[in-house]
């Protein structure tokens, strides 16, 4: 069971982000809990200088930018 | 009933008015290069000087850089401050970026270049580069003693390094010549070069429809829509309608509707750059210089796009995309309401208020900005609508440097992150400068000796550069044990 955190304040990157991110994981057959970040201050917690953030389990895996969705299954070890 | 027609009447000539030639031809490529800016800059190349360690004359104009080239759009506008205030430069050079964001960046001044003239916008720029600057200078004296004891944490977010490639310099360069291309108004491009007769009975029938569709008064400052002003507007519903299913997922690779989609838009701006005049039993069609330009500029922004490799070139679609769908909506509402609010105010209550350059008119234009938000760039055409209403330029320039700096909601982020004494400082510091800036170019533009505000301005920057110096030292002193 994977947590899966979009970081960002609800702009049009970050919903495209959820999308490639629940997308990847749907094609990868793995379970995941996705939540939604929209704090600043929870941001900011992670070292990250801008919008839409990626944390899949409590590990920034990127930032600033809309991964492919055969990366984000890297990331997720699939 | 016939007023409520009236004022539709207003907000859709308005609108048919911006979808003009000379505003597509900023507009489009100015969509594109934000989009290119976002995508193709490594936010490293900026943010690696704006690391704690810093030396202050390279953090606050990288602060100001920052703003111009990174934040078209406000998600990336808060972590970034956010960041450089907590965790980088400090309070003066977030501040820089906070201030200079809004008003520096390449699609706000583009417009504003296009809408109200090159002045205003070299005007806008400059004012606001040597304001932020100064503000954030300024903010950093205020609090020097915060800043000494903020989070002590490491440097490695702004230690990365990172360059810009040749070939998006390239793809950026070409699509600021296009830019420049496109909205210049100087003789090689203006000159027609040669004309032709297209035998087509309906134009000159289907320019008087539009003209009674959507009447106007030309001594008002009102256009109306020309024959090649409705081409245009089914060009942009076709780019629409292709750009939905071409752009959408374009992260994921381009498909067929997204090269149909970009020459679409190539052939719009080619359209904006000739000269459509219906006559007697057909049209007109001049070629003009800029078409040639736009033709070269076009041909030099493919030659380098297709040195990109397939991630960049299809971020820089994406982002392009994201911006027209974020603001260009907003951008045609906001026109359209400017349109029938301007058919309810009366002239005489903007020339009375803030119709001359003094400090009641400037004051004026401050607080209207700061307590009336209006969605990204819609600011632009609600001055057009003060000047043509009898705005003097003055107190239009301070509106427009106070009203994207201060919002309501622009001020309870920034005291969600750096707290409400700098909060109320900063937009204290903002109203102030506004005002300053408002009676320095109204001055100028009521035929002020240019040499008086140069001597004023470098007092000025003298000034600070003094305070500057005093902060450091006392900073030293304060850090040493006694």
């Amino acid at each position: 069971m994977l947590t899966v955190k979009i970081l960002g304040s609800g702009c049009a990157n970050c919903k495209k982000l959820e999308a490639v991110s629940r997308e990847a994981a749907a094609s990868a057959g793995l379970e995941a809990e996705f939540i939604k970040v929209t704090d600043m201050k929870a941001i900011m917690a992670y070292d990250l200088l801008s919008t839409p953030g990626l944390v899949i389990n409590d590990k920034l895996v990127s930032s600033g930018r809309i991964p492919t969705q055969a990366e984000v299954r890297q990331w997720m070890g699939a | 009933m016939s007023y409520a027609l009236n004022l539709l009447n207003g907000g859709a000539g308005n609108l048919a008015a911006y979808l003009a030639a000379h505003v597509l031809l900023c507009l489009l490529p100015a969509f594109f290069i934000a989009g290119a800016m976002t995508a193709l800059i490594p936010k490293a190349s900026i943010t690696r000087f704006l690391g704690r360690t810093t030396p202050r004359h390279v953090s606050y104009p990288a602060a100001a850089a920052a703003g111009s080239l990174l934040a078209v759009c406000s998600c990336t506008i808060v972590p970034l401050f956010a960041g450089i205030y907590r965790k980088g430069a400090g309070l003066g050079p977030a501040i820089t970026f906070l201030f200079f964001a809004p008003a520096g960046n390449i699609m706000a001044l583009a417009y504003t270049g296009s809408i109200l003239g090159a002045e205003f916008a070299a005007a806008r720029f400059l004012l606001c580069l040597l304001f932020g600057i100064g503000i954030g200078l300024l903010m950093a004296l205020l609090f020097w003693r915060d800043d000494a004891s903020h989070d002590a944490q490491t440097d490695t977010l702004f230690a990365d390094q990172a360059s810009i490639g040749p070939a998006a310099i390239g793809v950026l360069l070409s699509l600021v010549a296009l830019l420049i291309a496109g909205t210049l108004k100087l003789w090689p491009l203006t000159a027609t070069v040669a004309t032709v007769n297209l035998p087509l009975p309906w134009a000159e029938g289907w320019q008087a429809t539009l003209f009674h569709w959507v009447p106007f008064d030309a001594a008002k400052g009102e256009e109306g829509v020309s024959v090649q002003g409705s081409l245009l507007i089914v060009l942009l519903l076709l780019i629409g309608a292709t750009a939905w299913k071409g752009m959408e997922n374009i992260v994921e690779g381009a498909n067929r509707w997204t090269w149909i989609a970009l020459g679409l838009a190539a052939t719009t701006l080619l359209v904006a750059a000739l000269r459509l005049t219906p006559q007697a039993g057909g049209l007109q069609i001049a070629l003009t210089g800029r078409v040639f330009a736009v033709a070269l500029t076009l041909w030099a922004v493919l030659r380098y796009a297709r040195r990109l490799n397939p991630d960049d070139w299809q971020a820089w679609l994406w982002e392009s995309w994201r911006f027209v769908k974020q603001i260009f909506v907003l951008l045609v509402v906001g026109v359209f309401v400017v349109g029938v609010i301007r058919q309810l105010i009366q002239p005489q209550w903007i020339q009375t208020l803030a119709g001359q350059n003094n400090l009641q008119g400037n004051a004026v234009a401050v607080v209207f900005g700061v307590f009336m938000y209006f969605p990204t760039l819609v600011e632009v055409p609600v001055a057009r609508m003060f000047l043509d209403l009898g705005m003097h330029p003055g107190p239009l320039l301070a509106y427009l440097m106070a009203d994207p700096e201060l919002s309501l909601q622009s001020i309870l982020m920034i005291a969600a992150v750096i707290g409400r004494p700098k909060t109320a400082a900063y937009v204290a510091l903002v109203a102030a400068f506004s005002i300053v800036a408002g009676l320095l170019y109204g001055a100028w533009v009521d035929g002020m000796n240019p040499l008086w505000l140069a001597t004023g301005l470098a007092a000025f920057a003298a000034t600070l550069a003094a305070a500057l110096a005093w902060l450091h030292h006392r900073q030293q002193r304060a850090l040493q044990p006694l």
